[in-house]
């Protein structure tokens, strides 16, 4: 995956943290994802569509993703509720725009968010991407973007023959 | 302020969120949809005096309420509150009759200024 289809979800994952959570965020070293196991327990995943497509994970642990929740909603939910899924979702709804805007040249398109809860579960990015892990830590614990993109394949129709 | 805010978002944190700020500017009577059918229904329910969306919602996007309340002949004070902010965007949201523009994500602050602004008006 190109460099300059990452850095904008680096600097919109640090943005909404800074702005929505009052959170800085440090930076860990990039990876490639060989697997398809996020790194932690609850997942935001939201898809983007347009000159490029792929998906956007935003994986945080139990206890970050009920922190997260409690900052935006200025009350602590009661364990990982609804509250907490629609919070994560949001964040995810929020990395994927701003990143989005930074990429214009590719008019992409976001899609809903979903929320996947629960130890191990799995997530299948497109076949044709392999996706980057940006690690980050926080005061409220670990956080990890998965973003898989890849240049959408224009398929031309074929000329039609005259009769 | 006795303005009836009805605030439309498909996530029920932001919608907390902006009712948070709404309070905290002096509106206390606010109505919440979760998407903009629903708030087109509120809408013609009647008495809305501010509304507050979001663009992207399932069923009927913030975009698309946009333009059924102003096909209505409503001149109802209309607020966009989204993640997109291509300009080109911005243009659309403009035609289609939006009033006022704040991308997310925001700071309390900056949503807080622009609410005090239709406290004050």
């Amino acid at each position: 995956m190109k460099v300059e289809l990452v850095n904008p979800f680096i600097h919109a994952t640090t943005s909404v943290f800074r702005t929505m959570l009052g959170c800085e965020l440090t930076r860990g070293q990039p990876s490639l994802k060989t697997n398809h196991v996020p790194e932690y327990e609850v997942s935001g995943l939201i898809g983007l569509t347009g000159k490029c497509q792929g998906m956007v994970v935003v994986s945080l642990g139990r206890d970050t993703a009920i922190a997260a929740t409690e900052i935006m909603l200025s009350e602590r939910p009661d364990g990982l509720n609804c509250e907490v899924v629609d919070a994560v979702g949001e964040i995810a709804n929020m990395i994927a725009g701003a990143a989005k805007s930074q990429l214009e040249q590719f008019q992409l398109s976001v899609g809903l968010p979903s929320v996947i809860c629960g130890k191990n579960h799995s997530i299948g990015f497109p076949s044709n991407c392999t996706p980057i892990m940006l690690p980050f830590d926080s005061m409220i614990g670990p956080v990890c973007v998965e973003v898989g993109l890849s240049e959408a394949v224009t398929v031309r129709q074929p000329a039609l023959a005259a009769t | 302020m006795s303005t009836k805010v009805l605030v439309v978002d498909d996530s029920g944190t932001m919608r907390k969120i902006v009712i948070r700020a709404l309070n905290a500017a002096g509106f206390r009577d606010t109505v919440e949809a979760g998407d903009g059918a629903e708030a087109l229904r509120v809408f013609q329910g009647g008495d809305v005096g501010l509304i507050l969306t979001d663009w992207n919602m399932p069923n009927k996007s913030g975009l698309d309420l946009t333009r059924d309340v102003r096909a209505l002949g409503s001149k109802v004070p209309i607020f966009m509150i989204t993640t997109e902010a291509e300009k080109g965007r911005v243009v659309e949201a403009i035609q289609a009759g939006i009033t006022d523009y704040l991308t997310k994500p925001f700071t309390q602050d900056a949503l807080q200024a622009k609410l005090e602004k239709y406290a004050k008006a």
